[in-house]
């Protein structure tokens, strides 16, 4: 099941279970040896709690894939499930596919890019990192958002950014509606040249979409409750 | 965290595989709840006539049912499946009273419970795993134009056969839920206050009663869920089944997961992703896609839904 190529370990998952294939991992990080894991099938919680180590995963993972990690690459060739990235520290997480709910959610630092379409709730509690999704996302996306960064290419669904208390999202298709407390600000010359740099290492020209800045309007900031009937 | 999961075939060679199908479909979602497991499957079509499951928890007095039954109508079928009969009455000359028939059945034998009822439906249902349900009743070469399933971890009332989905509400009409209902209890007394007797605590059953509640007053399938999303507060994905079709709805939140996978030849739906990865004729170019929050989606099967039996 373990077997050694140049420079690469591969892991197959099928006859393992996910606690050890997980401490394969640590083991692998500890030395830094960069991993692929086979037959992912669908599994829940691979890569979870690793640090310093690039896994590339070759097929869909479940959920959590690449959590609590610190310092990681981790490449998903494939969709993946709920809350991919969850609590991220710093490093990079790619997903060669679609991702379900909640993508990098409360993820903290480092980049986690969505080739594809995410769910509802992408970057819930985004703190501080930055969350790339080149489809659309979905329902209440970027809620409670207090840090970091969302880039949409395409639409985003209904009520995005609620409650947003700081950050900034930008999409480059149509918004079905924000949530609470989130607000369109014009776009600058020095978010256009962020987004081009951003965009450019997946090949995308950030100039073939019509981005849209929200941020926090803040005016949730001094809520009181006379002014209940405005939310 | 309970498990989803449904089956519907564009094409009818395929009907054979259902039972395979859907125990495959079903099985890793055991993990979102190992309590209990339980199918609803469209099959074996009995027109002008009525079939029934009926299951007892212990020794029943199945000789009693079967000359009271005969009183009702007269018996084809009454066979012995799993612990509880599987029984065909031939209506064709009287036209049965459902509505007396299930409260008769009720009082006279309280110890057997109606799984269900209808001219194809046929629910199964116990505590334990899929395999061990599907070996019980020899569920595997079940063939049918559709079904649905459901792994129970129980978060609202107990664990037993009863309260395992799929709940039916009336003949060939059953629900399986992965979620809780908020306003249950509201719920539940309106529709208490209309004359609708609840067999179980489990909220999963209100949803049930609902839709058809909804029904009997005219409605379609898509406005009575149309009202319920806005009447039923909570959190939810279910999936509701009627002779020819299947129903996904999802709360307004989106706060349950659903996935949909779409071929030329068949619609799965599950709570993961990674169900469809364990079906037997996984198409990797099959169309997979999620519902969007407060989506309602309704699938079709080739049958013609008997004009015979009516809601009751």
């Amino acid at each position: 099941m373990h077997q050694t190529v140049p420079q690469q370990t591969l892991i197959d998952c099928a006859n393992l279970t996910t606690r050890e294939i997980n401490q394969k991992l640590k083991a692998l990080a500890s030395e830094s040896i960069p991993t692929k894991l086979l037959n992912p099938a669908g599994r829940h919680n691979l890569a979870v709690g690793i640090t310093q180590i690039a896994i590339s995963i070759a097929g869909p993972v479940g959920y959590y894939c690449g959590g609590l990690s610190d310092n990681i690459n981790i490449e998903v060739f494939g969709d993946c499930g709920w809350s991919v990235g969850e609590n991220l520290m710093s490093g990079n997480i790619t997903i060669h596919g679609n991702a379900s709910a909640n993508a990098a959610a409360s993820a903290h630092g480092g980049k986690i890019c969505i080739l594809g379409n995410a769910g509802s709730r992408a970057g819930i509690s985004l703190k501080g990192a930055t969350l790339i999704v080149t489809g659309n996302v979905g329902y209440s996306s970027a809620f409670m958002m207090q840090q970091g960064c969302m880039i949409v290419c395409g639409n985003a669904g209904a009520n995005l950014a609620d409650s947003i208390y700081e950050g900034t999202i930008f999409v480059g298709g149509e918004i079905n509606s924000l949530g609470a407390d989130a607000k369109l600000e014009p776009m600058s010359d020095a978010d256009w040249q962020f987004l081009e740099h951003e965009l450019a290492a997946l090949n995308i020209s950030a100039k073939d979409y019509n981005f849209k800045k929200v941020i926090c309007a803040k005016q949730l900031y001094h809520f009181k409750a006379k002014d209940w009937a405005n939310y | 965290m309970c498990g989803i999961a449904g089956i519907i075939y564009r094409k009818s060679e395929l009907y054979k595989n259902l039972g395979i199908d859907l125990l495959q479909l079903i099985q890793p979602l055991e993990t979102r709840g190992p309590d209990s497991c339980g199918v609803g499957i469209y099959s074996n079509s009995v027109p002008h006539n009525i079939k029934l499951l009926l299951f007892a928890a212990e020794q029943a007095a199945w000789e009693e049912v079967k000359s009271w039954l005969h009183s009702q109508a007269r018996v084809i079928k009454f066979d012995v499946i799993g612990s509880g009969r599987r029984i065909i009455l031939d209506t064709s000359n009287k036209t049965l009273d459902l509505a007396e028939f299930k409260q008769h059945l009720a009082t006279q034998f309280p110890q057997i419970h109606l799984m269900s009822i209808g001219q194809l439906l046929e629910i199964y249902k116990e505590v334990g795993t899929a395999e061990n349900l599907f070996q019980r009743y020899q569920l595997k070469g079940f063939a049918g134009s559709h079904g649905i399933g459901h792994t129970r971890m129980a978060t609202e009332s107990v664990v037993d056969t009863y309260h395992s989905h799929p709940f039916t509400s009336a003949p060939d009409l059953c629900l399986v839920h992965n979620g809780q209902i908020s306003n249950y209890y509201k719920l539940r007394f309106s529709l208490e206050k209309k004359g609708i007797a609840f067999e179980t605590d489990n909220d999963s059953e209100a949803i049930a009663h609902y839709i058809r509640y909804q029904l009997l007053q005219g409605f379609s399938l898509e406005q009575a869920l149309q009202n319920l999303l806005n009447d039923i507060d909570g959190t939810y994905t279910f999936l509701v089944a009627t002779p020819d079709k299947i129903a996904l709805v999802r709360d307004k939140f989106a706060a349950k997961p659903a996935a949909i996978y779409e071929t030329p030849e068949m619609i799965a739906i599950a709570s993961e992703y990674r169900c469809f990865l364990n079906l037997p004729h996984y198409n990797p170019n099959a169309k997979i896609s999620e519902p969007d929050a407060g989506e309602i989606k309704i699938w079709s099967t080739t049958n013609k839904p008997s004009p015979h039996l009516e809601l009751v």
